[in-house]
């Protein structure tokens, strides 16, 4: 076998573990249901801010620590707890994006896994319409 | 009806579109009489002379186009919708010379502009090459003036106009304001730069960025022409001094987008594996990938294939990390994407039609690329620069699938979402490649192109290789690492770095014209190893002591709670959080680092870092760190949390929960509910100042000594007093404002003297309060020596590279 012919193959070999990889890794958009019928896998929640209970956010208890009520696109609610500071400008965001999974009834998101959208701010003349934004990591 | 509109200068938006339509027209007849020129080698001279006036006519009225925009920009004429959104009267002059590019209209001219520059070059040192290199040029410039066109045509709408009047603005032609003829004067400022933006690299990240991309459309030219005119060797050779000016120019505008995140963003690192940085990461390897392969190809004659599809893939590329970040697509994925501006349709057909014309052409050539069916030698310099080459294709390849998931969802109508964990994600690939392209671009100048005595090559290579496995062996216990992976990339960068430095000192003796390559690597081979360690051993110390836990997925210990004037710990140092202050849009918060002096059991200032908060009404706030730069390491601190209401409307005061009574006797120490104080009642006096109190003959005053010993351990006395006046009984109350403390002395006990105490905190007793995040990365300035080592050495070889190809024109000229 000549060493182009050892070459290709590995290379076809490497590029089939990119695919099965990212496919693998990759999470999918679901629901509140579907995430409490599967308990501990990693999902993507997206839902709108449930404003008629508070936020939960005791930062001289816990500063990591901040919870709210997100209702999903299904209409189900959940608690959600997200493992980091509460975001700048939380309140005003009208839908939200949740990577997580749940854990003992809650909904639990790692920092960063949060996206926030605020159609408030970048609608009509306000320049960049819907756009989701990362929160930063702290 | 016609309202006649009061102040607006409409000429300059006249002006401004027919310079476009010029630009439109002149890149397109400049394309079609390039063509002809060498199409039809009788009329040159002359289809040369009107394709080179069109170039002239484009490029000029690209330089006008700027020229207006400047003009309504400095001169705030918000009746222009994108001077509108993007200035404003307020801004530093740097700022509004940044806020050209802050849009996609203006960015998209910055881009044609560096177009029209390269393209000038060619007109004057072009050769033989003018004609087939500025047939794409001026292609590539139809597309692109067609973005910014904003012209109606059957009814689509081609581009958006950056002279677009307000009133007509889609967002804004149905508000009723604009149906004032006076409108204009309603207007009190302009948008302004996004203050996100607001920063100096805003200045020089985005011209630097656009050169980079511009500089990739070269060796495509060359690629395209060296087709049409069937110089199918030739056009190599002219590509390559090009194709590492554009990865010296690309690879600095990436860093420098790194170097802005690490510094100015609070992404808490360099790289974030964000779509849009890597949209342009991606092309920047494969062009390193073709400026190689043509070095190889320039040596013994194989690898044209891979230089063609390496080049066209880099200039693909870019136009796909065009679509990515201006369709709108990567909308929920990225963090600084543009937004859609309805140029999807448009943004595909350019990348289509550059995709198909180069299959088109190499399959109308591809007999010129059959290749001689030989193997190339193991110890050869050629097989491992191209297995090298390779892997740096696999590794982009790894990288745009997994940031095109939005595409793929879009196309297949599938519903992935990006990896949960993106960056452990992209490392887990990444990091074996990287090994993988240090190993070897330390080894592989040590072979020689064509074959090598195996023998000759370990020897040569035994010095580098067994001190770096010394070197990373020792560093990597002392900075303990565990990771294997970490470790073999520390030995691997480690091996490149020394490798090189071995090949320049021993091989090259230092002559610097040569050392441009090893220089280079040197650089990244830094990049790699500063990343991994400032990244691989970053150290949260601001950890949060009281933890609530929540099990190990959710540490909850990387933010500590600072109150005003509180003093608490924080690794080696002592952080106290003295108070904030509004500039403009931007609330700094002083944290002053103390460090301890044992001998004299004293906190002695160490230095002080204002991170801040930006009020941004568009993005909403945003943090940005502040960072104390050592020569080992940094320590970065941002807030994560501050209460920005209170801010606007300062608490009111005299809110007090009900007073908590206590009955204390001498000695006793008694702590409030939030336990930041704690009070010692030391007894009670007779002795006080019936003067200043303004007592009467026969009243009874008592006080009671009361020691309060804040957090700090700073101790205080306070003598609430206790009055007795005929029957009736007062009690004065003090009050301790910074405690948000109300003490009042309100009985004696007479039986045995104790007094009773009330005391009122203030409800919430919210003093003044920030969450912050601290972090250490240690020996990051490696990565930043490695960054201008990186640009050094490729500038260096870009100098070589052109010389040579002036020196290779000079010896084919007749003697």
């Amino acid at each position: 076998m000549k060493k182009t012919h050892i070459i290709a193959i590995v290379v076809i070999a490497i590029l089939l573990g990119v695919i099965v990889s990212t496919i693998s890794d990759s999470s999918t958009y679901a629901s509140f249901s579907t995430a409490i019928d599967n308990q501990g896998d990693t999902y993507h929640v997206v839902g709108k801010l449930n404003r008629e209970k508070d936020f939960i956010y005791n930062p001289a208890q816990n500063a990591n620590v901040f919870g709210f009520y997100l209702i999903d696109n299904e209409g189900k609610e959940m608690k959600v707890l997200y493992n980091d500071t509460k975001p700048q400008d939380f309140e005003k965001s009208e839908q939200v994006v949740v990577i997580g999974k749940v854990v003992e009834g809650e909904f639990r998101v790692a920092k960063g896994d949060l996206l926030m959208k605020c159609p408030s701010k970048y609608n009509g003349n306000q320049g960049p319409q819907g756009e989701f934004v990362r929160v930063p990591q702290s | 009806m016609d309202i006649a509109y009061v102040g607006e200068q409409l000429i300059w938006g006249k002006l401004g579109n027919t310079l476009l339509s010029l630009a439109f027209v002149g890149a397109l007849l400049g394309a079609v009489a390039y063509y002809l020129g060498f199409k039809r080698p009788d009329e040159e001279k002359q289809w040369k002379l009107i394709a080179r006036s069109a170039f002239i006519l484009h490029g000029l009225s690209i330089i006008g186009i700027f020229a207006v925009l400047y003009y309504l920009i400095f001169n705030h004429r918000f009746e222009y919708y994108y001077v509108w959104q993007h200035s404003s009267t307020e801004m530093p002059m740097r700022y509004i010379f940044a806020s050209f590019w802050e849009g996609q209209e203006g960015s998209f001219l910055l881009w044609t502009f560096w177009h029209v520059v390269l393209g000038a070059i060619f007109l004057r040192k072009g050769g033989s090459w003018e004609g087939p290199v500025m047939v794409t040029v001026c292609l590539v410039q139809v597309f692109l003036v067609s973005m910014v066109l904003g012209v109606y045509v059957l009814g689509h709408k081609i581009g958006t106009n950056p002279f677009t009047l307000l009133r007509n603005h889609p967002d804004m032609a149905n508000l009723p304001f604009v149906q004032f003829p006076d409108y204009l004067q309603r207007i009190e400022d302009g948008r302004g730069l996004n203050p996100l933006l607001q920063n100096y690299w805003m200045v020089i990240h985005p011209p630097v960025l656009f050169l980079g991309f511009a500089s990739t459309l070269i060796p495509f030219a060359f690629a395209m022409g060296g087709m049409m005119t069937k110089r199918y060797r030739e056009w190599t050779t002219q590509a390559t001094p090009w194709s590492f000016f554009g990865v010296m120019i690309l690879g600095t505008g990436i860093l420098m987008g790194g170097a802005w995140a690490y510094e100015a963003l609070s992404f808490g690192g360099f790289w974030a594996w964000d779509p849009v940085e890597n949209a342009s990461l991606v092309p920047w390897m494969t062009f390193v990938g073709a400026a190689h392969v043509m070095v190889i190809h320039k040596k013994n004659g194989t690898t044209l294939l891979s230089s063609f599809i390496l080049t066209v893939l880099t200039f693909i590329l870019i136009l796909y990390s065009t679509f990515l970040t201006r369709s709108g697509i990567l909308g929920d994925t990225s963090v600084h994407s543009f937004t859609d501006l309805g140029m999807t349709g448009q943004l595909v057909i350019y990348m289509a039609f550059f995709t198909i014309m180069a299959i088109w052409l190499w399959f109308r050539n591809r007999h010129a690329f059959v290749t001689t069916e030989k193997d190339d030698h193991l110890y050869s310099r050629e097989f491992w620069m191209f297995i090298g080459m390779l892997v740096l294709l696999i590794a982009g390849l790894q990288i745009t699938f997994t940031t095109s998931i939005p595409v793929i969802n879009k196309v297949f109508g599938t519903k992935m979402a990006p990896p949960a964990d993106v960056i452990g994600h992209y490392n887990a690939w990444q990091i074996p490649f990287a090994i993988i392209i240090c190993i070897l671009i330390g080894f592989a100048q040590f072979l020689k192109y064509k074959s090598t005595q195996a023998g000759d090559f370990w020897k040569r290579i035994a010095v580098s290789g067994i001190a770096s496995i010394v070197i990373s062996a020792v560093a990597a216990y002392n900075i303990q690492f565990d990771r294997v992976q970490y470790i073999l990339l520390l030995f691997a960068g480690m091996f490149a770095l020394l490798a090189n430095l071995d090949y320049a000192i021993r091989f090259l003796k230092g002559k610097l014209d040569h050392t441009g390559g090893s220089v280079t690597h040197i650089g990244m081979a830094l990049i790699l190893v500063g990343a991994l360690i400032s990244n691989g051993k970053q150290e949260v110390i601001s950890k949060n002591l009281l933890n609530v836990d929540l099990g190990k997925d959710f540490p909850n210990d990387e933010n500590i709670m600072l109150h005003q004037g509180d003093t608490l710990q924080m690794s080696k140092y002592f952080i106290s959080y003295t108070g904030k202050e509004r500039e403009g849009v931007n609330v700094f918060y002083n944290i002053e680092y103390f460090k301890p002096n044992f001998e004299k059991g004293t906190l002695e200032p160490a230095f002080t870092l204002r991170p801040r908060i930006q009020l941004n009404p568009r993005m909403g706030n945003v943090a940005e760190p502040s960072t104390r730069h050592f020569i080992d390491r940094d320590i970065y601190t941002h807030i994560t949390y501050a209460d920005m209401e209170s801010l606007e409307k300062p608490e009111g005061a005299g809110e007090y929960h009900e007073a908590k009574i206590d009955t204390i006797q001498a000695g006793d120490t008694i702590a409030t509910s939030n336990s930041l104080v704690a009070f010692k009642f030391k007894g009670i006096s007779v002795d006080v100042d019936r003067k200043a109190l303004g007592l009467e003959e026969n009243d009874i005053a008592v006080a009671a000594k009361l020691e309060i010993m804040d957090v700090n351990n700073k101790v205080r006395e306070f003598n609430p007093l206790f009055i007795i006046r005929g029957q009736r009984i007062f009690s004065k109350e003090t009050i301790v404002e910074d405690l948000g403390l109300k003490i009042a002395f309100i009985n004696i006990d007479p039986n045995n003297g104790n007094a009773i105490i009330s005391i009122a905190e203030k409800k919430e007793n919210k003093r003044e309060f920030i969450i912050m995040k601290a972090i250490i990365f240690p020996y990051i300035n490696v990565l930043w020596i490695g960054c201008i080592l990186l640009i050094i050495g490729s500038m260096m070889a870009v100098r070589k590279r052109f010389r040579d190809l002036r020196r290779q024109k000079k010896d084919q000229l007749p003697a």
